[in-house]
């Protein structure tokens, strides 16, 4: 039942908050502040489910998502895009780089589990 | 599942800090952009850190600050994305905003909530930024956004969003794409760089530690310390090499652990800095000057009590630079200057302390104007400004209730002078002074200790209690042995004084001024010393020369010990009331010792008579007492014949047996240090009535006056005070040895004309051709 799920956001509070509801259902996270520490973090541990924000430094959630996309190990594995941008060209774009769902900001601590169990078929 | 309460303040709290960190990099970025030094990075910055705010807000529920962060972040998007191109309106907009969000975070901070502030017409400005533009497309939202009723997550490869409040997905492309993403390579290549270049981010190598919590560790160090030195002193007693090791270690680590808890608070004076950028952006472009601020130094670390200190007093400093040193660029351009201003913070470590200067190229002080000011103002008389040295000229500018502006500006007219910053960092145990010059521009050097929780000390002691005088306030130590101690200090008025290279110190002694009995304990402690020495000990005199409010007095304690670096303890608050204590500390045996509050002390002692307090005009006159204010010897030579000099003509007052008089010749003289001291009996070459000083008993006394190695003694009645006054002359009384008369302590006081005095007595005193000495008055 418990899975490990990473959440990439460059907001400490937001990763806090994430962090702190997913553990409250069980599961086991880690945290990332980019997708590059996203990346480096992934390289020796695998994980059930990727949340990760959009607009980033260093590296944004996009392209993370491209290149976990990249690797045979994270092929498969479900990402998530948490972001304030609802438009339909982002998520097209979230789309194409391989991302599973999105999630807009703000949401609902509900929400982000519905999302969540919804994924990861639980 | 609810966000508990506890979390959410923690979360709240971390939303603050993370977003006024947020908020600097945001001004520091948009200068940038400002100066067009901006590459796309710097939009992205900008946006991210409005993106942040705004995500992070609406997830705990704080609506305004959502909605207000919305509004910006959809016009700084269409910048970044090149829809828009900044201008100088729009950034000065975007500042305003960052500052409304702040504004918002604060009352948070305070009250709890966002505030109730009204923002419309700033958001409705963005909003025409936005909108005004043709390039501008459907991004321009509405400023609330209406998550509730949009649709709030959704799965690209699910067609209806699961069970989402909203209608199900609006955009619907069902096939499912977790196929393979096209190129990339190029992409992972660039990230794996960046991952070697980068190494580990910051928030590997530094966390967030609460202030109070540092703050407690401080105070535990404390402890620890006293605890420690019990045991060394416990140690000292003890046979057992085991328990000697032990105490030994604990020794080493308190020390090291005590420097290391000090190192947690020091902060680097950039953090205060940091926001200069913006106040100088901001005050120059309000009154249309181009100025160009350089820091050194930024990296200077200081306690952080003291960087709270020094925050508002360096603000103001800087805006008034801005304000009143540099010029319009039109006037630069005439004095051959670039039109940009400069304005330099400069802070470094020296000695113990830390110096900070702020530096303009502006026009500098206009001493006649600065004068003139504080003539109107009524700070000073006009004789007092014609006197006046530059550099005092300068200082007037401290003087509560001085402001050179033409007229009040939103700038510097905030009711917060120059004075205010000068007692705020005199109260830090700092220093400010000022230093200009005509055309050139100013610089103002501020002196601060480093820390105000451990600071250097002199230790003394007297009736065996020993106490700690902190360094700042020390000027010299001065050890006179017990025949020196005779000679060396005089009794001026029932005052002890003491004469330092030509200057009279008041004396004041510690155990008389603390009532310390001369308790058993003093003698027995010294009971390993021998009763000669034991003697000596008791008849040399020890004098710590003190400063306190820029004035001199020595204190006569029974001992000088060390100086240490102690750790300030405020004292308890039944004894707030006593002002000759700053504070008390414990000393390595694990005894406290009580910090001396010099100035307080000072006052005690009636040894500076000017209490700081005192009305406006009072200290005023005190400040520029070096100038136009004299310090006068009063005495009287008969019935009415009272009369001054001024004590710098004075060598020494002695006092002798009439016995003592011989004559050579027709002179009056007594033997007077191994040499033969001329006497003049005033009273014969004024117009007072002679012979008066033949009263007064057996003793004579004697103002000795010294010229070019030679020495005459002057014969007075009796000796009354001293005083210090600004003294206006009244010539009209000129001649008979008088050079005038004067209101002294509201009393008619003849001024002697000593060098006609003496002249008349012996022609041939001031033989060497030099002219005679004038009373400068």
């Amino acid at each position: 039942m418990s899975k490990t799920i990473i959440t990439v956001d460059d907001a400490a509070t937001m990763r806090k908050m994430i962090s702190f509801t997913l553990k409250g259902a069980g599961h086991d996270v880690i945290e990332a502040g980019d997708g590059v520490e996203a990346l480096k973090a992934l390289q020796t541990r695998q994980v059930d489910l990727v949340i990760t924000d959009v607009n980033m430094p260093n590296m944004d959630g996009i392209t993370l998502t491209r290149s976990l996309r990249a690797l045979p190990q994270f092929a498969r594995t479900p990402i998530v895009l948490l972001t304030t941008e609802s438009s339909p060209e982002k998520k097209a774009e979230g789309k194409a780089a391989g991302a599973t769902g999105w999630i807009v900001k703000p949401f609902q601590q509900e929400q982000l589990l519905a999302v969540v169990s919804k994924v990861l078929g639980i | 599942m609810p966000l508990n309460d506890e979390l959410q303040q923690q979360l709240i709290k971390d939303l603050l800090i993370e977003s006024t960190e947020g908020l600097d990099r945001f001004d520091r970025e948009m200068l940038v952009l400002e100066k067009g030094q901006g590459t796309p990075e710097t939009l992205n910055v900008i946006f991210r850190v409005i993106h942040t705010i705004k995500g992070t807000a609406g997830c705990l529920g704080l609506p305004k600050i959502e909605s207000v962060a919305h509004v910006g972040e959809n016009l700084l998007d269409s910048l970044r994305e090149g829809k828009l191109t900044s201008t100088p309106e729009m950034i000065t907009t975007l500042l305003a905003y960052a500052d409304a969000l702040r504004a918002m975070l604060e009352s948070l901070e305070t009250t709890g909530n966002e505030g109730s502030a009204d923002y419309s017409i700033l958001l409705q400005q963005l909003q025409d930024f936005l909108t005004g533009k043709p390039v501008a497309t459907a991004q321009a939202t509405p400023p609330a956004p209406a998550p509730a009723a949009k649709q709030t997550w959704g799965l690209f490869d699910d067609e209806p969003a699961v069970s989402a409040p909203a209608a199900p997905a609006s955009e619907s492309t069902p096939p499912p794409a977790p196929s393979a993403p096209p190129p990339v390579l190029m992409e992972n290549t660039g990230a794996e760089k960046e991952v070697a270049t980068r190494g580990h981010s910051a928030s590997d190598s530094a966390i967030r530690v609460d202030v109070g919590q540092l703050d407690k560790l401080m105070n535990l160090v404390g402890e620890l310390v006293l605890a420690r030195n019990q045991i060394v002193q416990f140690t000292n007693q003890a046979q057992d090499p085991t328990f000697l090791n032990a105490s030994q270690r604990l020794n080493n680590i308190t020390t090291e652990l005590q420097e290391g808890v000090m190192k947690t608070r020091m902060q680097p004076i950039g953090n205060i800095w940091a926001k200069f950028p913006r106040v100088v952006r901001d005050v120059s472009l309000e009154l249309g000057k181009s100025v160009q601020l350089v820091m050194e130094g930024k990296e200077t670390d200081l306690d952080r009590t003291i960087i709270e200190a020094i925050k508002d007093p360096l603000t103001h400093i800087v805006r008034n630079a801005i304000d009143h040193g540099i010029e319009m660029p039109n006037v630069r351009r005439a004095a051959g200057k670039p039109d940009e201003g400069m304005l330099i913070l400069r802070a470094f470590h020296e000695g113990g302390q830390v110096n900070i200067e702020i530096m303009d190229d502006g026009h500098g002080i206009n001493i006649a104007r600065v004068k003139q000011k504080a003539v109107e103002k009524g700070l000073i008389t006009q004789e007092n400004a014609a006197r006046m040295s530059d550099r005092e000229s300068f200082n007037l500018i401290f003087l509560p209730g001085f402001s050179t502006a033409e007229k009040i500006t939103n700038v510097s007219g905030r009711g917060v002078g120059m004075d205010v910053v000068k007692t705020n960092i005199e109260k830090i145990g700092g220093s400010v002074d000022v230093q200009s010059e005509a055309g050139k521009g100013s610089t103002i050097k501020i002196k601060i200790p480093l820390t105000l929780a451990i600071i250097p000390a002199l230790i003394v002691t007297s009736r065996g209690e020993r106490f700690a005088i902190p360094q700042v306030s020390l000027l010299e130590l001065v050890r006179l042995e017990a025949d020196q101690a005779k000679k060396g200090i005089e009794m001026l008025y029932g005052a002890p004084v003491y004469r330092l290279r030509g200057q009279l110190l008041p004396l004041a002694h510690l155990n008389k001024e603390l009532a310390l009995d001369a308790s058993p304990s003093a003698v027995t402690t010294t009971t390993g010393a021998s009763k000669e020495t034991q003697r000596a000990e008791e008849q040399a005199v020890n004098i710590v020369i003190l400063q306190a409010d820029g004035r001199q007095f020595g204190l006569v304690v029974d001992e000088i010990n060390d100086t240490e670096e102690i750790v300030v303890k405020p004292l308890a608050k039944q004894f707030k009331g006593i002002n000759c204590f700053a504070g008390a500390t414990i000393m390595g045996d694990g005894k406290v010792a009580l910090i001396l509050d010099v100035l307080g002390l000072a006052q005690h002692a009636n040894v500076i008579n000017e209490v700081r307090d005192r009305s406006l005009t009072d200290k005023v006159k005190t400040d520029s007492r070096a100038s136009d204010r004299q310090t006068l010897l009063l005495f009287d030579v008969g019935e009415g014949g009272r009369m001054a000099i001024p004590l710098s003509m004075v060598a020494r007052l002695e006092e002798f047996p009439r016995s003592q008089v011989e004559r050579s010749g027709s002179q009056e003289v007594v033997q007077y240090r191994g040499q033969i001291l001329p006497l003049i009996r005033v009273a014969d070459y004024v117009r007072a009535a002679a012979g008066a000083d033949s009263k007064g008993g057996d003793l004579m006394q004697v103002v000795v006056y010294s010229e070019q190695g030679r020495s005459v003694g002057l014969v007075v009645g009796s000796i009354n005070d001293i005083v210090e006054e600004a003294v206006t002359v009244r010539r009209d009384a000129i001649g008979d040895g008088i050079l005038g008369s004067a209101v002294i302590q509201n009393k008619v006081t003849d001024l002697l004309d000593v060098a006609a005095v003496i002249r008349s007595a012996d022609p041939s005193f001031y033989n060497t051709g030099r002219p005679a000495v004038e009373l400068a008055a």
